[in-house]
């Protein structure tokens, strides 16, 4: 048990020098912009982790080499502490503008009571409204604590964008390097012999070259993002987020601030590249781009992403939510019923890709209590499901949903036959074994359960501690359900549910909605189930 | 000099497709985004940031059809 905590904690004090190195590097940012007095915040936010990271790192420096085991319980622990002290820079820059030192000269803006910006960085001195910020943005989900995301200071809007892009590489290699199992999706697609699809043998290589890949496409989305007339801060940030799938704008309304069909456009691209399993685009980018349908995820991602927009598309264009006279685009002028499909389509299209990506933008400003209850379920579906195991996105991921319709039909085709005769169970082409066909089940089967199970506790406890039915301050059950999945399945999303001032019990669930959600559930579990047992309050 | 000798990006981008485009591509990226945060928009930092998106575009559908008839032999 001994060297099975100093394994942990040597590789949690390692993380935590590299969330202090992120947090240090990041000084760059208010020197850019002026900002001089969240400097000092800055650095002591920094030194904190890199003085518990050195301690533990040092302290357990001869501790063993971690196993599967140890890979789950790190990787739970580790987001659990790292959104603990990514949390800092939010704390102390909201209580610097809180004591207000002369020597700082703090616009007064962040200073004197009774304006939204005031309000929206003051909400950052209750340190649970900042680990809810940084464990969103870490684990890719997008729910925010602030009222008004224009407000805050470039640093805490850079902040929250960078947790979210390491976070998102974070998860890739999660998924393809450290927890690749069978149902896990990865380990079938990306580690057969017949394709190499994992990305390199070793966890380091894997790492460099998703970091390669991400920085290819971090670079081509923020100049396609500014090309569409986004400013460069705002193409910077959201390229980042939107390639993360993690959906955190520096806007007040998101990229429905923007009003703009270029942008809604261009952001597609960005999101279904967060979409697709980074080990298809290490193929893809070696020049085979046969991957763009060959391979099973990357296949149903389109067709997915296709269908869910076209049911929306006919929900949203029946109630007639978005009725428009006219619309230019690109030139041509749209009238009467095409302008009002038009405008239908890029509300829907958006929309759907935002949630089964995981992303989380919002253009449909009135997406809660504007769409009637079909379409917010239809995109409450996309939110569950997620699209490809190996990207960043959240939800129960699509591989895991065709892995078991396609196991139902097995088994149900299966009474047909004699009981001697003998069936493959292929997967993307691959046949698989009796034994690694009964895993793919059982996983997809377990993780697929669990998902729900949660979903359904946290929906209990919003619905026991928010105002239910009718009124103007009450909620819905299918606006609960959409907050719920939108947290679990780390999009974003909002029907108007979360903010600082909902229940502290609510964001309490929601931080444990959207760790377990961004972990797949089961390291979370086994990380809880090794402190109670080491508690002695389980055996 | 091989890829990996080249102080700070050198083992990042020995991880790549080795492809010196693509590299080329990852060094030149956020040396154009701090040109054009420079610059502001105009017709020549459009054109720089066009010639960008099209040719990574571009170059990953050339080497797609480049691939295809070598597979074929």
């Amino acid at each position: 048990m001994a060297n099975r905590i100093g394994t942990i904690a040597r590789d949690l004090g390692r993380m935590l020098e590299a969330l202090a190195g992120l947090i240090l590097i990041s000084v760059l940012v208010p020197l850019v912009w002026r900002e001089w007095w969240v400097v000092p915040g800055m650095i002591v936010s920094g030194m904190l982790p890199l003085l518990v990271g050195f301690g533990l790192s040092r302290g357990f420096q001869n501790a063993d080499d971690p196993g599967r085991l140890h890979g789950m319980m790190i990787a739970a622990s580790g987001w659990f502490f790292v959104a603990v002290f990514g949390s800092i820079p939010f704390l102390l820059i909201a209580w610097t503008a809180r004591f207000d030192p002369a020597i700082l000269d703090i616009p007064t803006r962040f200073t004197i009571s009774g304006t939204r910006t005031f309000s929206t960085l003051a909400a950052f001195q209750n340190p649970l409204n900042g680990f809810f910020e940084s464990m969103s943005g870490f684990t890719g989900t997008g729910l925010t604590m602030t009222d008004n995301e224009a407000a805050l200071p470039h640093t805490l809007q850079w902040w929250r964008s960078f947790i979210e892009w390491v976070g998102g590489v974070g998860v890739i290699v999660l998924t393809t390097a450290i927890l690749a199992r069978p149902g896990s999706g990865s380990l079938t697609l990306y580690e057969s012999e017949a394709r190499s699809e994992k990305i390199h043998p070793s966890i380091v290589s894997t790492v460099r070259t998703i970091w390669w890949i991400f920085l290819l496409f971090t670079f081509f989305s923020i100049l396609l993002l500014w090309l569409a007339d986004m400013p460069m801060w705002d193409a910077i940030n959201h390229a980042m987020t939107g390639l993360a799938t993690g959906g955190f704008s520096i806007t007040d309304n998101s990229i429905g601030t923007y009003n703009s069909v270029a942008i809604d456009f261009a952001l597609i691209p960005v999101m279904i590249l967060g979409s697709i399993a980074f080990p298809i685009h290490y193929l893809i980018l070696q020049g085979d781009l046969r991957n763009f349908y060959k391979d099973l995820q990357t296949r149903w991602v389109f067709i997915f992403f296709a269908i869910g927009t076209l049911v929306l598309t006919v929900i949203l264009f029946d109630q007639g939510f978005y009725q428009t006279e006219t619309i230019a685009v690109a030139g041509i002028v749209l009238q009467g019923q095409a302008a009002t499909l038009f405008q239908t389509f890029r509300y829907a299209l958006f929309q759907f890709v935002s949630a089964a990506s995981c992303t989380g933008f919002q253009t449909a400003g009135s997406l809660g209590p504007g769409w009637t209850a079909p379409a917010q379920l239809t995109v409450a579906f996309g939110m569950v499901v997620g699209a490809a195991a190996g990207s960043t996105v959240g939800g129960i991921k699509l591989i895991r949903l065709l892995t078991l319709g396609k196991g139902i039909l097995f088994r149900i085709r299966g009474i047909f036959y004699p009981s001697s005769a003998v069936r493959t169970f292929r997967l993307d082409g691959r046949a698989l074994s009796d034994q690694e066909a009964a895993q793919e089940f059982e996983e997809a089967a377990i993780i697929t359960f669990l998902w729900l199970v949660f979903l359904g506790l946290a929906a209990f406890v919003f619905m026991l501690a928010l105002p239910m039915g009718a009124g103007p301050d009450a909620f819905t059950v299918e606006n609960v359900l959409f907050e719920v999945a939108s947290a679990q399945g780390n999009v974003g999303l909002s029907s108007g549910i979360t903010g600082p001032g909902m229940p502290t019990v609510t964001k309490v669930m929601f931080l444990f909605n959207m760790w377990i959600g961004r972990l797949e559930i089961i390291p979370v579990l086994v990380l809880l189930r090794g402190v109670f047992a080491s508690l002695e309050v389980y055996e | 000099m091989r890829l990996e000798e080249i102080p700070v990006i050198g083992p990042l981008l020995a991880a790549g497709a080795d492809d010196r485009v693509f590299d080329a591509l990852l060094v030149l990226g956020p040396v154009i985004i701090i040109a054009i945060a420079l610059l502001g928009r105009n017709l020549a930092s459009i054109i720089l940031a066009a010639s960008y998106t099209a040719g990574f575009s571009v170059y990953i559908g050339y080497k797609g059809i480049r691939r295809t008839p070598e597979r074929k032999t």
